[in-house]
């Protein structure tokens, strides 16, 4: 199967400094994907190769299997990370235009605004200028703006940004849908709950550089059970300076732990079944925000 | 990647200029200043007929103008000049012969306004022929321009009357004479110059306004743009060629629509009007120099609208663009100074130079062409100039415009711009 869109090995740089040195990857048809790093790590200016607005310096952006081309943006939306709308024209009048500069009928566009408001609730809105909206229902709109020519790729820059919980529920529903109906779909965000529940794969940069790419639980297994919980009785002491131990962190009768990198837990707990009366002895998979982290501070130190 | 869909400009331009044309502030600017500028033509001309009036009459009492001289014929012939000027209400004593203890009785009755001013006529005025006029009303220009007047004609003819002539035949002889311009080539209809010039002193303002309007009209859009990131969303759906073009043409396309109201609003007053029509002939405005009013707001636009669309691109506020914006308006100020040369001195080397600059040249070439018709290789070289400006800045303004819309924070160095230029 063909993938919406291919990174092969892109680079790019402004004024000397490398924004994005050496990205690649590919997002299929059904499948979420996410792009993670913290702030100025290169997501946005990856982005924006992504869909024409900057071409890169070398490597090169394949959409739906073709060189980049201005015609293929028909088929991709993109959800920009703050608002882009006019401020003092009414929801429908942005709407329509752009949907208009995506190349659809006013007619057309109408009647997608239509559906797509009552889908998310915000029927009522339309003849409201953009200034009276609050920033969840912004950002609302902005989503709808990104779907409403029915793209194949959805490109989206912090899509949860600012939205109250039920509204979350309600976009990741979309995205859901989306995905069921076969759409690619890639977000960028350094909120590592919503990734774990949505995406598919990931692809975790730094600096320009992809840190850790691959699928969800590739990426998991990848970084080792090494979280490992102890609910025990006794003397929690043994434990300190263990060899195998990375760090330890005891509240005097539950003790969470790290270990090094290769090494055995069964090791450890032989260890504390030695010195202590063990209840409870849990390895953890790691959270994707404790391999963010992790990878992030080992980088930058 | 280069496409370039027309479609979308359409679509671009047409937001802009929907958006621009519904405004508040469109409608007030369109309907108010044919009313601003009518007032603005019609005050002074009130103001300086009322003053006039009261410098004549002061609450019905007459101005009391002291002539003191030694010489007490010339004296007594200002003060008859001075009392015979039409419409003049003075009241004119004449004191002889002069000495200090007068001059402080005369500065008393002005301090106690019992007169509103003294001449002193020595005699190192006689010979240097530069009079002080001692007066409360220093900004009385009518009076002064006719006491300057009356004392000339005095000066003139007491003269004459000292060489034997008689008083009679001096009178005649400095009659004044009435000067009656007749336009070259129409000789049965007498040319109102000063009318004449005040058309075109009124195109010229609304040029100079218009393009600086419609000027930074288009660079607040651009950063507004810019400022809430629509950019990035647009820039997905179009190329920052077809961005900018519709930008330009839309709001371009606001300022001819409300230089077309004024135009219908003056055809249609004149239609209506007997008077305005009597008034708009009178004033022999052509549809040749409407139609290159129209050329050249065109082009002066297109020209400063692109130069505005880079700055726009470059900044993220308008306080930030505020030291630049100086430098793009200053060859309109200097335009603006060169307008009254150009009127005087259409064909001086000065204004042929002016009219040749792409800066300035929508404003003064346009002026030449109204006042009077330059050589057809002056008008060709200054059209050639400025279209080929404007290609230049719309190049260099889309390169700048592509990266600098995508840019925010820090603003760009000479350098980076530079980069920005050559990179593509």
């Amino acid at each position: 199967m063909t993938a919406a869109v291919e990174l092969l090995d892109v680079r790019k740089s402004y004024g000397g400094y490398a924004a994005v040195d050496g990205i690649s990857f590919a997002i299929p048809p059904a499948h979420i994907f996410g792009l993670l790093g913290p702030n100025g790590a290169g997501k946005t200016s990856t982005i924006r190769m992504m869909i024409g607005i900057t071409s890169p310096d070398s490597g090169s952006v394949r959409l739906f299997g073709e060189p980049l081309r201005r015609r293929a943006l028909r088929r991709v939306g993109y959800l920009p990370e703050e608002r882009g709308l006019y401020r003092r024209m009414t929801v429908g009048a942005n709407l329509i235009f752009l949907g208009q500069l995506a190349g659809l009928s006013v007619a057309t566009s109408k009647q997608r605004i239509d559906t797509w408001t009552k889908r998310l609730g915000i029927a009522d809105w339309v003849e409201r200028r953009v200034e009276e909206l609050s920033k969840g229902m912004q950002q609302k709109i902005q989503f709808i703006a990104a779907l409403l020519h029915d793209p194949e790729l959805i490109v989206m820059d912090e899509p949860f940004a600012g939205l109250d919980p039920v509204n979350t529920m309600q976009l990741k529903d979309v995205l859901v849908a989306l995905r069921a109906a076969g759409k690619s779909l890639l977000f960028s965000t350094h909120r590592m709950d919503q990734v774990e529940k949505l995406c598919d794969s990931i692809c975790l940069i730094n600096r320009g550089k992809a840190v850790l790419q691959g699928s969800l639980s590739e990426v998991k297994a990848g970084n080792g059970r090494r979280f490992v919980q102890i609910d025990y009785e006794g003397d929690g002491a043994c434990l300190a300076g263990h060899p195998l131990i990375d760090s330890l962190n005891d509240y005097g009768n539950h003790a969470e732990l790290r270990l090094k990198p290769g090494a055995d837990s069964q090791e450890v707990l032989r260890t504390a079944m030695h010195g202590l009366r063990v209840i409870r002895f849990q390895v953890m998979d790691p959270s994707l925000e404790q391999i963010f982290i992790e990878r992030i501070a080992r980088r930058d130190d | 990647m280069t496409e370039f869909s027309l479609r979308k400009v359409w679509i671009i331009a047409k937001r802009e200029y929907l958006e621009r044309v519904r405004t508040r502030s469109f409608m007030l600017s369109t309907f108010a200043t044919p009313f601003l500028m009518g007032m603005f033509l019609v005050l002074p001309t009130l103001i300086t007929a009322s003053t006039a009036r009261n410098i004549v009459r002061d609450n019905d009492r007459p101005a009391r103008i002291v002539i003191a001289s030694d010489n007490v014929p010339l004296a007594e012939l200002a003060s008859g000049e001075l009392a015979r000027q039409q419409g003049s209400h003075y009241v004119t004593s004449v004191i002889s012969p002069l000495s200090a203890a007068k001059r402080d009785e005369l500065d008393q009755q002005l301090d106690a306004s019992a007169i509103e001013g003294y001449v002193w006529v020595d005699a190192r005025a006689l010979e240097s022929r530069r009079v002080d006029f001692v007066t409360r009303r220093i900004g009385d220009f009518v009076l002064q321009r006719r006491l300057g007047d009356a004392l000339s004609y005095a000066f003139a003819a007491q003269r004459m009357v000292t060489q034997g002539r008689n008083a009679r035949d001096v009178a005649e002889i400095l009659q004044p004479v009435e000067l009656a311009p007749i336009r070259a080539g129409n000789s049965s209809s007498a040319f109102n110059e000063v009318r004449g010039a005040v058309v075109v002193f009124i195109l010229l303002f609304v040029m100079l306004f218009s393009l600086l309007s419609y000027g930074v009209m288009v660079m607040r859009s651009v950063m507004e743009e810019k400022s809430s990131r629509i950019t990035e969303v647009l820039m997905c759906a179009a190329s920052a060629q077809e961005l900018m073009t519709g930008k330009i043409l839309g709001t371009g396309s606001v300022g001819l629509t409300q230089i077309g109201v004024w135009l219908a609003m003056a055809g249609f007053g004149a239609s209506r009007s007997l008077y305005l029509r009597t008034a708009m002939t009178a004033l022999e405005v052509g549809p040749s120099v409407i139609v290159y009013f129209v050329i050249f707001y065109v082009l002066g636009y297109l020209l400063y609208s692109a130069v505005f669309a880079g700055v726009g691109a470059i900044f993220n506020s308008i306080d930030e663009a505020q030291q630049w914006n100086f430098v793009v308006i200053l060859p309109l100020i200097a335009a603006s100074a060169m307008i009254l040369p150009v009127a005087t001195a259409s064909d001086s080397a000065l204004s042929v130079v002016a009219s040749m600059i792409p800066f300035c040249s929508p404003i003064l070439m346009f002026e030449r062409l109204a006042v009077h018709t330059p050589p057809v290789w002056q008008i060709a070289l200054s059209f050639s100039l400025l279209i080929g400006t404007i290609c230049a800045a719309m190049f260099v303004s889309g390169r700048i415009y592509r990266t600098g819309v995508l840019m925010y924070g820090k603003r760009p160095t000479i350098r980076e711009l530079s980069r920005w230029l050559v990179h593509a």
